[in-house]
């Protein structure tokens, strides 16, 4: 089912990317930028939460709000338990709401603000962070460990974005969502997320195109979260397959995160997504109806050992640049 | 779509890789650290006039060090992922992945940080070592 909503709008953002390694193409646009994995905290999964931290802080500021004037915080990163998200939801007054869908977090938490939203006017802070070395611990091997890299491996961007959403009227509307259903093929190489993902994201926009009765050149671009390079590939012939048309205006986030081109499929994480959309895609100018596509690989490490196939998900936002 | 269609359109867009470099890399890198494993021996014989057999305990010994310091400081990733599995396979390979996944949980403390957590890796080495040593002692008993 897709969701229409009337007066949703994504009122401002606060960006941090938090490491030059490999040469992030946001490098220069995005509102902060430190170069640290550790932010002089004592370990990686604390400073995560610190990064969540640096963008809340800075939307509320750059807005002149108080944390009195957010009803809803809504957050999510890629530790266990969400850890990093409570952390920084700690040090705030704010009614919280951690979700997970991996790296489709952040249009996740677009949807359920924008229903809130819907329902009664209100300022929702919608934050997602990701730290490479987090998610290296988490779900590949241990940091320093000299592990021989596979061509679809990818490279997590760290950093963190929060978005205020509001039914205030800015540039950039909040049209319709569609939820993805959790699709799950026999894939099972963990290295690969992109041909976890890609058929989760062909389902829900073919879905979404149907619901809305519009054609794929109804969006100026349609902007895929982090599928890479050879997901990219597969999610086209996937919904070429189950559609019988042409997918041309897509632009995947991962794919074109890093200047470095030996970056195997490109980058990963729930941050990828929002830094390319706001300080990259947006700082253009030049596309008026966007379609974002949001996709997470869901397995975790104990799936992996257990020989399960990887279930991937991706929802659709569809945003209007006023 | 079904899938085995799927399993066959993934595998047409991503091509298997050659395995062919990386194996001439891993066969010249791991010779050359065979080589200066060698010539570190001859040098302690030397030296020290050690037996044989005790100058090859301490070449371990210093591969071991020398790897697990430059883990430490935060360099012999980035050597492995040069010298691929010529650095991975001999024990310069096993105190990488001691001290990586020490290094890990170092904040974690002691016991429930390092002492579980340290061979992580490393664990069914040791594990699957000593049974096969022990199988294979037995069967070697046996047979001579």
């Amino acid at each position: 089912m897709t969701y229409f909503f009337k007066n949703v709008y994504i009122n401002d953002k606060f960006s941090l990317l938090a490491s030059s390694e490999k040469e992030p193409i946001v490098k220069k646009y995005t509102d902060k930028f430190v170069d640290s994995y550790y932010l002089e905290e004592k370990s990686i999964e604390l400073a995560e939460g610190e990064y969540q931290n640096i963008t809340i802080t800075g939307l509320l500021n750059k807005n002149k709000l108080t944390q009195k004037d957010i009803s809803l915080l809504v957050n999510s990163d890629l530790q266990n338990q969400i850890l990093a998200s409570s952390l920084s939801a700690s040090k705030y007054s704010v009614p919280m709401l951690g979700i997970y869908s991996a790296c489709a977090s952040f249009v996740e938490g677009l949807i359920i603000a924008s229903n809130f939203i819907s329902n009664k006017s209100q300022n929702i802070v919608v934050t997602v962070s990701g730290h490479n070395l987090v998610s290296e611990k988490q779900f590949r091997f241990p940091i320093e460990y000299g592990a021989v890299r596979k061509m679809v491996n990818s490279f997590t961007a760290t950093g963190s974005v929060s978005t205020l959403v509001s039914n205030k009227k800015s540039n950039i509307k909040i049209e319709s969502a569609t939820i993805g259903n959790v699709i799950t093929t026999d894939h099972k190489d963990a290295n690969d997320m992109g041909s976890c993902m890609a058929p989760a994201a062909a389902e829900v926009i073919n879905r979404h195109l149907i619901e809305t009765n519009r054609e794929s050149n109804y969006y100026d671009v349609i902007l895929t979260g982090d599928l890479g390079v050879y997901g990219t590939e597969i999610m086209k012939k996937y919904y070429e397959n189950i559609s019988n048309k042409k997918l041309k205006n897509v632009v995947d986030a991962g794919s074109i995160f890093y200047k470095e081109d030996t970056i195997y499929a490109g980058a990963s994480g729930p941050a990828c997504l929002p830094l390319i959309l706001f300080d990259y895609i947006l700082k253009q100018n030049k596309y008026k109806k966007i379609l974002v596509c949001a996709t997470g690989a869901l397995h975790s490490s104990v799936s992996c050992n257990l020989g399960e196939a990887m279930p991937g998900v991706a929802h659709v936002i569809s945003l209007e640049v006023l | 779509m079904k899938n085995e269609d799927y399993d066959k359109l993934v595998k047409d867009v991503i091509k298997e890789e050659s395995h062919i470099k990386n194996f001439f890399i891993a066969f010249f890198s791991g010779g050359f650290l065979g080589l200066f494993g060698e010539v570190l021996s001859e040098w302690f014989i030397k030296m020290f006039s050690v037996s044989v057999n005790d100058s090859y305990l301490y070449v371990s010994i210093v591969m071991v060090v020398v790897a697990s310091v430059l883990t430490g400081l935060g360099f012999f990733d980035k050597i492995l992922s040069l010298f691929k599995c010529g650095f991975i396979v001999p024990s310069t390979g096993f105190a990488n992945s001691l001290t990586s996944a020490a290094l890990d949980v170092r904040e974690e403390g002691f016991i429930k940080g390092i002492g579980a957590n340290i061979f992580k890796l490393a664990g069914s080495i040791i594990l699957y070592g000593i049974v096969f040593g022990i199988i294979f002692g037995f069967i070697r008993g046996i047979i001579l």
